[in-house]
């Protein structure tokens, strides 16, 4: 674990290996001063009041995520209609075929590696190797709500219209946001995930 | 877009990006929340303050001339020239930046009510959540009056002429040779690229050292943060920042000095210092 400043009132954390689990850590020893957590892919931003920067950064020294790290709740299971525009692209892309797409993606545990790019966007890790594919070439500048895709070693369900450049495997009916619901986000880092098939 | 009973104000004439902005949304980043809020936080205090607010209560915050007409009689603040002012029913009234700085509030005594979305009453402008962007024709209702004295008039004038702003190591700055040197070394002109979410500055030189050949994973962004892209382009996050962001950051502003530099006008210059 290493830790870096990042200004007068934030610390980047890295080398640490599940950021979901240090930042789950450091959450539940409240420490005094630390406003907000923010797990990324391989690194987690704390920030906190200006007066405590260097007492937190000692602290921040001494978190002990769990050694094996069990979200308490069952996985959220996510019915996919896999009904993409980009599965025949994407099994042409990963040279298997559209059954396997469906087969290895639905078949998968995944866990919520961290959120980011719009309110409630989980990264979800823990996808087939055989899936590992990059970015589509050409971004589309809207995907639906509720799209499921596939890019970069993760899976993902849009929860919001954006702007998007991952595979789209198929579409959910359920919101992963919701802002009238609490919490309004389905995801939070460290949450298990599986999808299953459903016909449209 | 707020069709209250009782309007306090009707929105007449709105510029590029007018809306009503607080102190932001705390603690829903880690679910991808931006935390959003007033662009320059300093100027919203303080106009909350010259009409008596808590600093807390919600703002119109404008990028381009504002202007608005009042419905009742009320106590508002311009940072146009850091003025107090009573209307009365029918007045207009125009809310522009001053003519060396980018964003303008008006503040009105109760605050903008609007309902709160995640405890913020802020138009989260990459996230979009909050009240939409201010139109012609909305009506915008005050809250309660905060029954405090009003104290002062006129809020003292910031001048903003040869804008030294000073920053920190960012968590990247071994990535470049010099470190946050290479920014120190040379004025930086701000470009027309700017938004809530961040200002662009012009093209640099920046030589990346080898550490910069380690594969980059996206990290979470603070306000402030300086970001190069492969092109050399510093970018510095604002309120409405994502967050997480993937370019290396070679140095984070002084929160203090963070609303000089969002103030600086496109084609102006900026020189950095160490903090």
């Amino acid at each position: 674990m290493n830790r870096w400043p990042y200004g007068p009132t934030a610390w980047l954390v890295d080398d640490i290996t599940a950021p979901a689990a240090w930042a789950d850590a450091l959450q539940a020893m409240d420490v005094k001063g630390v406003e907000e957590v923010v797990p990324a892919e391989a690194s987690v931003v704390v920030r906190c009041e200006r007066r405590r920067h260097d007492a937190i950064g000692l602290v921040l020294d001494t978190v002990v995520p769990a050694a094996v790290w069990m979200e308490r709740e069952p996985p959220l299971t996510i019915e996919v209609v896999y009904d993409g525009p980009d599965i025949a692209d994407l099994a042409y892309a990963a040279q298997v075929s559209v059954d396997d797409v469906v087969r290895l993606h639905a078949t998968g545990i995944y866990e919520v590696a961290f959120c980011g790019f719009s309110p409630g966007f989980g990264y979800l890790r823990g996808i087939d190797r055989r899936l590992h594919v990059p970015r589509r070439d050409t971004p589309r500048t809207s995907v639906p709500a509720g799209s499921v895709g596939i890019a970069a070693g993760y899976t993902c369900v849009y929860p919001s219209a954006s702007p998007g450049g991952w595979y789209l495997i198929g579409h959910t009916a359920t919101a992963l946001w919701d802002v009238e619901r609490d919490p309004p986000a389905l995801l939070r880092p460290g949450r298990a995930v599986r999808f299953v098939m459903v016909q449209a | 877009m707020v069709q209250a009973s009782t309007g306090a104000l009707r929105i007449v004439q709105v510029g590029f990006a007018t809306t009503v902005q607080d102190q932001g949304r705390c603690g829903f980043a880690h679910v991808g929340v931006p935390a959003a809020g007033a662009v320059d936080r300093r100027t919203h205090d303080l106009m909350n303050r010259l009409v008596g607010n808590r600093p807390d209560v919600a703002t119109i915050e404008t990028l381009g001339a504002l202007v608005v007409e009042a419905l009742r009689p009320i106590v508002v603040a311009r940072s146009t020239d850091a003025s107090r002012h009573t209307l009365a029913t029918g007045d207009r009234f125009r809310v522009d930046a001053p003519a060396d700085s980018v964003w303008a509030y008006l503040s009105i005594r109760g605050g903008v009510d609007v309902d709160p979305v995640l405890g913020s009453r802020s138009t989260d402008t990459l996230g979009h959540l909050g009240p939409a962007l201010l139109r012609t024709d909305d009506l915008l209702d005050a809250g309660v009056d905060p029954g405090s004295d009003l104290v002062a008039d006129l809020a003292p004038d910031r001048r903003r002429d040869d804008v030294t702003v000073r920053i920190w190591d960012g968590p990247q700055h071994d990535w470049f040779i010099g470190g946050r040197q290479a920014l120190v070394s040379r004025p930086w002109r701000v470009t027309n690229e700017l938004s809530r979410v961040g200002v662009r500055l012009e093209t640099g030189e920046f030589a990346r050292t080898t550490r910069s050949e380690l594969q980059m994973s996206s990290i979470g962004l603070v306000p402030g943060a300086i970001q190069i892209t492969p092109s050399g382009e510093p970018i510095v996050m604002l309120a409405n920042h994502p967050t997480t962001g993937g370019y290396p950051v070679i140095a984070v502003v002084e929160p203090d000095d963070l609303f000089d530099l969002v103030q600086t006008r496109p084609g102006a210059a900026i020189r950095f210092r160490r903090a």
